[in-house]
């Protein structure tokens, strides 16, 4: 009931400020036509605004087995699991000749009484042409490389993939300059300026560069990157039109040190402190190559497969598993409930160590658009632990209107990493009205 | 000297033939204006998608940037799809989706998905890409009650890879060469959609002010292509890089 009814005060939130833009929207078109192009030039007019509002619930199903599950029974609550959700976002978006700006109000309902609110710029950027050159400041998506599962070459935003509803990204602080032909582009960036030497992932300050290549029916891409504690990485990119219906595509990147977490091995079985803790892998390789197939009915077929060397070896994992085991096998009486489940629960961080769980990855997905219909079904397969990730949902796009809904369940051996994940199934529907 | 006898014929053939060839492309070329008014243009374009009970399905608004050498930059603007970019440089294709700010390689064939073909909507001309052969005369328009008037029906065969289209039945006008009418093939040798124009002036036709396309594969829905505005525009050739399209701001 309480989730309801903040959604309603969002919604009334929401429409406050919709009726703002239409508003400044009716006193632009209402301000007096220029009589020729100079003095529209001197006029001043609002520019315009669009954006969507997005309504997205999640249903949780948490999972019975791993390591979060066996510390909970253990210890009732020692680690939260999120059931349900629901979240209402509006998305606005604005932009003028050398600049643009976007933004995400979102306000969350969770079980218990719980409603985040959050505002953010997902980009704020300006953009001036200096000498042939396009310089660039600000908050911006700078999203690279080839590839739906996985982008290796992915070195400034490091979108997350794979998610059940496409959503904006949040930018990253930028100073960028490119240079364009027809067919030629360099980039350079300096990436997350401020930021502290320490920081990991894709927050950690960087220098990256890209050239575009267009070679006919291929695409190239070159990639270098130095992070500003893990050093240089370099990688190259290529997508290729092969047929009428067949596309393919591959990327390879080389990275000197990558950010990651490892196990403590001097770690007891019974630690006061979390024995998963961050680490610097040295000297990886990630690599992808797939395609994707479309038939003039509409029906589009990818196969992916990748490679992650960041990810945790087969080995970690099975160490993993013997360390889950043998706190579980603690005898009660000797080891308080609560260090255990501690324990327990501090194991779910390797899920954590490195965007793919496993090293090895194959990934295939189905769609077909018909008559506004794109129902899609993709699996995610370790071959590892034989454990696969299925998502089904449906998607129907009106005019306006957008609605979207699916399952994805973890399936495979009780072994296997994916079914140790705290969530077995998640179920979402999402309505969205672009205006 | 039998030989060179027996071959004559042959030779008148061929002769005749290429003579036509060249006829199907003048007149391609000819009809071609009525849509393509200049090498370079902008063109705004109004889609309305009409279900076959004739009640509204969609509206769609494009910002098309025409060039020469097969060369065409598609800006969406309709709420839905605002921020979404489609380009087309010769036989290559590229899209740009709102939430990626990732110019994506599309296939040929990816470019037909969607509420709209891309290339219904970006494609002027189909001199270029399409060896024409004079077939005959015939009536322009087939329907009872529609006014009796005879054009030219010409074949249209895909030369290149890549486009919408593979084989097009087109049918124009005996003197002006406008286009009247035509029946539109995919690989498979289906009959896609159907179209038919509609001029500024029905009596001295000097511009398609409107498009009007009629799914025959699936839903018999109408696709109505509204050329709202043509203007000359040559854009700066990085417009048409596709790594240029995420840069950011308006393309104004």
């Amino acid at each position: 009931m309480r989730v309801s009814r903040h959604l309603v005060i969002g919604f009334v939130g929401t429409s406050a400020l919709l009726l703002l833009l239409a508003l400044s929207s009716a006193w632009a078109q209402s301000a007096p036509v220029p009589a020729n192009e100079e003095d529209a030039n001197a006029g001043f007019a609002l520019p315009a605004v669009t954006g969507q509002i997005r309504l997205l619930g999640n249903d949780f199903h948490p999972s019975m087995r791993g390591p979060l599950a066996a510390a909970n029974a253990l210890q009732p609550g020692i680690a939260t699991q999120t059931t349900a959700s629901a979240a209402l976002e509006t998305e606005l978006r604005t932009s003028g000749t050398g600049w643009n700006l976007t933004g995400t109000l979102q306000q969350q309902a969770l079980p218990g009484g719980s409603h985040p609110n959050r505002a953010w710029f997902n980009e704020a950027a300006v953009t001036r042409d200096v000498a042939g050159w396009s310089l660039s400041a600000g908050k911006k998506i700078v999203a690279w490389d080839v590839a739906y599962g996985f982008r290796p070459n992915d070195v400034v935003q490091q979108e997350t993939r794979r998610l059940l509803v496409s959503t904006l990204a949040e930018g990253r602080t930028v100073i960028m300059a490119e240079h364009f032909d027809v067919d030629t582009a360099w980039s350079f960036v300096f990436a997350n300026a401020g930021h502290a030497r320490s920081e990991l992932g894709a927050r950690e300050p960087a220098y990256a560069a890209r050239v575009y290549k267009r070679d006919g029916a291929a695409d190239w891409h070159g990639f270098a990157r130095y992070g500003a504690h893990t050093g240089a990485s370099v990688g190259v990119a290529l997508a290729w039109v092969a047929t009428d219906a067949l596309e393919v595509h591959g990327s390879v990147r080389y990275l000197a040190r990558a950010d990651s977490k490892a196990f403590d091995t001097r770690s007891p079985l019974i630690a006061a402190v979390s024995p998963w803790q961050a680490s610097t892998l040295r000297r990886a390789t990630q690599a992808i190559v797939g395609g994707t197939w479309t038939h003039e009915s509409q029906l589009s077929l990818m196969v992916e497969a990748w490679w992650d060397g960041t990810a945790l070896s087969p080995r970690q994992w099975d160490a993993w598993r013997a360390r889950n085991t043998a706190l579980s096998a603690l005898p009660r009486d000797a080891v308080p409930g609560a260090a255990v489940g501690g324990n327990l629960a501090w194991q779910s961080e390797a899920f954590s160590a490195a965007s793919n769980l496993h090293r090895s990855n194959l990934y295939l997905r189905a769609s077909w658009e018909h008559e506004g219909w794109t129902p899609s079904v993709d699996l995610l397969y370790h071959p590892a632990d034989n454990g696969r990730m299925i998502t089904a949902a449906l998607l129907w796009k009106g005019d306006r209107v957008q609605v979207q809904g699916g399952v994805r369940i973890n399936a495979g051996p009780a072994a296997s990493v994916l079914r140790q994940l705290p969530t077995q199934q998640q179920a979402f529907l999402a309505a969205t009205w672009a205006f | 000297m039998k030989i060179t006898r027996s071959l004559l014929p042959l030779v008148a053939l061929f002769a005749l033939g290429s003579a036509q060839a060249q006829d199907a492309s003048a007149i391609l070329k000819a009809s071609d204006k009525f849509r393509m008014s200049a090498d370079n243009l902008q063109v705004e374009t109004q889609i309305n998608i009409v279900n076959a009970d004739g009640t509204p399905d969609k509206e769609r608004k494009y910002k098309v940037f025409a060039q020469q050498n097969r060369q065409s930059l598609v800006i969406m603007q309709s709420p839905s799809e605002k921020g979404q970019k489609v380009l087309m440089s010769g036989d290559d294709f590229w899209l740009v989706m709102p939430d990626s700010q990732r110019p994506l390689r599309i296939t040929p064939m990816q470019k037909l998905l969607g509420d709209a073909s891309t290339g219904d909507v970006s494609t002027l001309s189909w001199a270029e890409d399409y060896a024409g052969k004079l077939v005959g005369e015939e009536a322009c328009d087939t329907r009872a009650g529609a006014r009796p008037q005879t054009c030219l029906h010409l074949t249209l065969t895909a030369a290149r890879k890549g486009v919408t289209y593979q084989r097009i039945e087109l049918w124009v006008g005996k003197t002006r060469y406008e286009p009247h009418r035509a029946d539109l093939y995919v690989l498979s040798d289906k009959l896609a959609k159907q179209a038919s124009f509609v001029f500024d002036k029905p009596d001295a036709p000097t511009t398609v002010v409107e498009m009007v396309l009629t799914d025959k594969v699936s839903n018999n829905k109408t696709t109505r292509i509204k050329y709202v505005s043509r203007k000359e525009r040559q854009i700066p050739k990085e417009w048409l890089n596709p790594q240029f399209l995420v840069r950011g701001g308006t393309f104004e």
